[in-house]
């Protein structure tokens, strides 16, 4: 042990030194004792700065793994990359620290994973779908009477109105420049600049259910699934483009459904969708009909 | 009531400081530390301590002589003293930590560190950095860049405060 061997050696030195401890209330001076010089180690400083930067990285990763051991969710797991953020040393020791996905079931780093994430608004029944850390729809329901079925309304922050303007040579999904399938192609930080500047550029497509028909024969109200919905349930529903008249959209193309969603059977459901919504956004829409209980 | 082991006398060491302060402690008190027991082990009883000042180290005295009469009843007693023991400036905690990991005490210092662990959890990583007198090596296009990939940790309200 190299410490030891500094003390032995530095005893057998026998370096006498003088009395040049100050008075502390615990010390207990012997007059006629050796006492050995300690080489001054020259990594100390007395700046507190020059000190605490090199706390040595040992207790800096405990500290750190006590961290990512506690915080196991979000969003008290944000620790971890403010951690990770403070500067470059501290980002080293915070990725050694941190498991993949896989090996923790843990999110952390964006990277590590493509997060998507809902935020539910319960008591405005509005959800709030995020495909990593934008957010591409929000889903509102509205109960607009008793005993009538509830409204959606569904912004697409991701998709342009434009998209369904263009009828005949409507852009492809791939040049959409929010496709999602897009996106994952390329790298998340420079994908976030265009998905930020391209939300404020165009207007939002947005969409909004269907509105159902009173049908006396079977005293209930009533919407055409063309055979893909069988069973009455609350969470049917079918998507038109909201539309307004400045739009000159034809009014064929204003009744088309871009996305329907209903009950088969006890715990089966289908979903029929269409260009512009991708299957991923198509099924987190309905999978949001799940939620509010009006 | 005095047994022939108390009447014996007790096995002390001197401990020095960085900044030369002696102190006397029991040869039980002081072997709680690894670093100091190993040279009790081969015979020392005079344990210079160049990575540990005065101010920590009569703190840390403090800690080793009220876990060393550790007893069954005295639990609650020792809790209260630990609580107040971490109560203290950031700057005193590293302080602390940095003794206990060159001395060894593993009990302390996983107390430190969780210590030091709970009180950076709400932080902003601006505060971190002053606390732990961190110079930022991040350009601001690179923070920038940090902050933007990883938003969802951002959104929440940060504590800014350094203590």
């Amino acid at each position: 042990m190299s410490f030891k061997s500094i003390v032995r050696g530095l005893r057998d030195m026998k370096v006498r030194i003088g009395n040049i401890s100050r008075t502390v209330a615990e010390r207990k001076h012997r007059s006629n004792r050796t006492v050995c010089r300690i080489v001054p180690d020259v990594a100390l400083s007395d700046t507190v700065e020059g000190r605490w930067a090199s706390l040595p990285p040992k207790l800096l990763m405990d500290i750190i793994h006590r961290l990512e051991e506690s915080e196991a969710s979000w969003p008290a797991r944000a620790v971890i990359v403010c951690c990770a953020s403070v500067c470059k040393s501290w980002r080293e020791i915070t990725k050694q620290i941190v498991k993949t996905p896989e090996e923790c079931c843990r999110l952390t780093f964006p990277i590590s994973l493509k997060q998507c994430f809902v935020k539910r608004d319960r008591a405005k029944s509005v959800y709030r779908l995020y495909f990593g850390m934008t957010p591409f729809a929000t889903v509102s329901y509205e109960a607009i009477l008793e005993h009538a079925p509830r409204k959606m309304h569904c912004a697409m922050h991701s998709i342009p109105f434009s998209s369904i303007q263009e009828v005949g040579s409507a852009p492809k999904p791939t040049s959409l420049p929010r496709s999602f399938d897009e996106k994952s192609s390329s790298t998340p930080l420079s994908k976030a600049k265009d998905i930020s500047s391209t939300v404020t550029a165009q207007e939002p497509l947005v969409l909004k259910s269907k509105a159902p028909w009173w049908n006396e024969k079977v005293q209930g109200w009533c919407l055409h699934f063309k055979g893909r919905v069988t069973v009455a349930a609350v969470e049917n529903f079918q998507l038109l483009a909201a539309v307004d008249a400045c739009h000159n959209i034809p009014v064929t193309e204003q009744d088309k459904v871009i996305l329907q969603f209903g009950k088969i059977g006890e715990d089966i459901f289908t979903m029929d969708y269409c260009y512009p919504l991708s299957a991923f956004q198509a099924f987190a829409i309905c999978l949001s009909a799940f939620g509010p209980f009006i | 009531m005095a047994s022939t082991t108390e009447t014996k006398q007790k096995k002390m060491l001197i401990l020095k400081s960085a900044d030369n302060d002696e102190f006397e402690i029991e040869e039980s008190v002081g072997v709680q530390s690894e670093t100091i027991k190993n040279l009790v082990e081969d015979g020392f009883t005079f344990v210079p301590l160049p990575n540990v000042y005065t101010k920590a180290l009569i703190k840390i005295i403090d800690y080793l002589k009220k876990h060393a009469n550790k007893t069954d009843s005295n639990d609650e007693e020792i809790k209260t003293f630990d609580k107040d023991f971490v109560n203290t400036t950031f700057d005193d905690l590293f302080e602390l930590v940095s003794a206990a990991n060159y001395l060894h005490i593993s009990c302390l210092m996983n107390m430190l560190c969780q210590t030091i662990a709970d009180r950076i959890k709400d932080k902003s990583p601006e505060a971190v950095r002053k606390i732990f007198h961190i110079n930022c090596d991040y350009t601001p296009e690179e923070e920038a860049k940090i902050r933007k990939a990883n938003a969802q940790a951002f959104e929440g309200q940060f504590d800014e405060s350094l203590d």
